[in-house]
């Protein structure tokens, strides 16, 4: 240890020596390092696995029964209520659960100003599928209408100035409705389970509805629907129910390969069940994606982070380039040292063990400027692409894994510098 | 001690070949004084950095102790530099960052030596050449016969049986050079082994034995000097 300490001495003494030249090479390094951890910072977030131990086993079924022959088509992404209520009608699945979004309006009493929400109009299974974690009271018991909301914590915070408020009365759209429960802090991250219309980017949902209300109450999706005959969609609760209306997401999880293959085997029964009974004439196309594989399926990937992501890794090149390059020059300067330890009787290999120490104090340096600029590249980002703040944070893994590149890159700096000293001519260099 | 067989040493560029060494014969024994003479390009601090092991050799063969020091890893030579040789340079080669003291425990970091022995042997090193009252000093804040002073405690310090000196009083007065050749003299008669490099002819007298290095070829009286003198 002691001798670890002595090599830090002699780095620090060399830094002295000549702080401008290695002032410069941290900065490059770091410069480098800052943008393109700013953009990976977007790129990890987005493509991260928020339920690592589930994204596997929850799957998004797509069958391709329009009412109209359609061969070489991909199955829409969002589903008909009938569409739903057939494909629901298995026990092969752990869970499953019908969802859709929509907006609305909130407050206390009539004589408020109401608050714009978002709503998540779904089911029970919803919570207990997707983890959502609950502070206050419970959600509802079954599938049935009800006039019950859950409030998101930051919701009931901002109508009621504080979170626990189960049984308390609200006005949805001038409804009233009591509120059963209270979510804690939630937001997954990306919001997979809404990947469609790219609303996996979007903030958490602010207020929770009994599918069945939604229906009743006539609530529309605000991201996607369409429907494939003369539906009305003013009359949700009747003609909605049973038209060919598409606006749900539908999950189901399918926690072994068995299930998973059976379920497989359930919808293909199922389309052909349908053709042959003429409610469709399409080549059969089935689809059951797992949810860690959705955003890809649904061409969900920002095109512009990718295109930064490969821009920022060629300027990382371009900076650990110079920064070598200058890490070269001082390492040569010092040569003549590098010589005297030589012929004093340090080995090259205790001078590469004196590089690692020159890599210790880099890596810090560089790590804190680099942090520094990314924090303003974070920043930058948000700003020209606000649709992508929620991913603009970091957590510890992240952190580790820049500290990591950060140790490479600077070992990767040094380390040609260090061997070329290393084995320059010792003589001459005594000489000189 | 020493014994060089047929050695032989080539600088090569693309252009030419300069023969530094020709097929040089020689033996040292334990507790020598060897001044290494010569014209200027002769190859004498060719010879000696040969010696030292800070330069590869072509041909014929080095033995040290016995033992060639042809086809030895960097890890070996680095430590028989570290236990067996201690360099004096004419430009002192001191680190101006560090202390004196600094600078004498450096070839002993590299031998693994505890801190505290360390301190021990560089101080009385430093004792020996009169500076232990400045240890805390810097090269710079020394005259250019102290550092040379510095250098020779640095030199000794890890105890080494030879000590390979080129031309340590080039750069000093005739004051400082005979305070450093009296030093010298002192170090050899306790026991260590010298190859001095000199273009002083009053100071290649006062080694024991002379080899004189002409076109990289030693002289024929060089190679066995019956008449070599052992300082009293």
């Amino acid at each position: 240890m002691e001798q670890f300490f002595y090599y830090v001495k002699v780095s620090w003494v060399s830094i002295k020596r000549a702080p401008l030249p290695y002032a410069l090479t941290v900065f490059i390094l770091s410069l480098g390092l800052g943008v393109f951890f700013a953009n990976a910072t977007f790129y990890y977030q987005m493509n991260s696995d928020p339920l690592p131990h589930k994204s596997d086993k929850l799957f998004y079924p797509m069958t391709l029964m329009v009412p109209y022959e359609c061969n070489d088509c991909l199955p829409p992404r969002i589903h008909s209520y009938s569409n739903v209520q057939k494909l629901s009608a298995s026990d092969i699945p752990t869970a499953k659960v019908a969802m859709y979004s929509s907006d609305g309006y909130l407050r206390l009493s009539s004589s408020q100003a109401p608050t714009p929400v978002s709503i998540r109009i779904t089911q029970p299974a919803f919570f207990s599928m997707f983890e959502v974690p609950l502070l206050h009271g419970s959600v509802w018991s079954d599938d049935k209408a009800r006039q019950e909301l859950i409030l998101s914590k930051q919701t009931a915070e901002k109508i009621f100035g504080r979170s626990n408020v189960v049984g308390e009365k609200v006005l949805l759209d001038d409804r009233h409705y009591t509120v059963i429960g209270v979510l804690d802090n939630w937001q997954m991250l990306p919001r997979l389970y809404d990947a469609n219309n790219r609303n996996h980017v979007n903030d958490a949902d602010q207020v929770y509805m009994p599918l069945e209300t939604g229906y009743d109450y006539n609530y529309m999706s605000n991201s996607q629907s369409h429907t494939f005959d003369d539906t009305d969609f003013r009359q949700l609760g009747t003609q909605g129910r049973t038209g060919a209306l598409h606006q749900l997401q539908f999950w189901v999880q399918l926690d072994t390969q068995a299930q998973q293959q059976a379920y497989r085997q359930f919808m293909d029964n199922l389309v052909a069940d349908e053709k042959k009974a003429g409610r469709h004439q399409s080549t059969p196309n089935n689809q059951l994606v797992a949810m860690r594989d959705i955003v890809r399926f649904f061409g969900g990937e920002s095109a512009d982070i990718k295109a930064f992501a490969l821009v920022t890794l060629l300027f990382l090149g371009v900076c650990l380039f110079n920064a070598s390059h200058l890490s070269l020059n001082r390492y040569l300067s010092n040569q003549y040292e590098f010589s005297l330890r030589r012929a004093l009787g340090a080995s090259r290999l205790q001078l590469q063990q004196q590089m690692l120490a020159d890599v210790l104090l880099m890596t810090l340096f560089c790590t804190l400027c680099g942090l520094l600029i990314a924090w303003g590249g974070v920043e930058l980002l948000n700003y020209l692409w606000p649709a992508n703040r929620l991913f603009g944070r970091w957590d510890p893994t992240l952190l580790l894994l820049l500290l990591g590149l950060t140790l490479s890159s600077s070992y990767l700096v040094t380390l040609y510098p260090s061997l070329r000293a290393s084995f320059g001519g010792l003589n001459q260099q005594l000489k000189e | 001690m020493i014994q060089l067989k047929n050695l032989s040493k080539v600088f090569r560029t693309e252009l030419i070949e300069t023969h530094a060494l020709r097929q040089i014969e020689l033996q040292v024994s334990e507790g020598e004084f060897v001044a290494l003479t010569g014209p200027s390009g002769s190859g004498k601090s060719t010879l000696l950095n040969v010696l030292g092991t800070l330069e590869h050799f072509d041909e014929g063969d080095y033995l040290l102790d016995g033992q060639s020091v042809r086809g030895l890893s960097d890890r070996q030579l680095s430590a028989l530099r570290n236990e067996k040789i201690g360099f004096i340079f004419q430009g002192f080669n001191l680190i101006k960052d560090y202390s004196l003291l600094d600078n004498i425990e450096l070839p002993l970091r590299y031998r693994g030596i505890s801190a505290s022995e360390r301190k021990r042997r560089a101080l009385e090193a430093l004792e020996l050449v009169g500076l232990a009252a400045r240890k805390d000093y810097h090269p710079s804040q020394l005259s250019g016969g102290q550092q040379q002073r510095v250098a020779i405690a640095r030199a000794i310090a890890g105890q080494p049986r030879i000590l390979l000196a080129d031309e340590p009083t080039g750069n000093l007065d005739s004051l400082m050079a005979r305070q450093v050749m009296e030093l010298l003299e002192q170090i050899n008669r306790q026991g260590c082994t010298i190859l001095m490099v000199t273009h002083d002819p009053d100071q290649a007298r006062r080694a024991s034995r002379q080899v004189q290095i002409v076109d990289g070829q030693l002289s024929d009286a060089a190679m066995y000097d019956p008449l070599a003198v052992k300082l009293a």
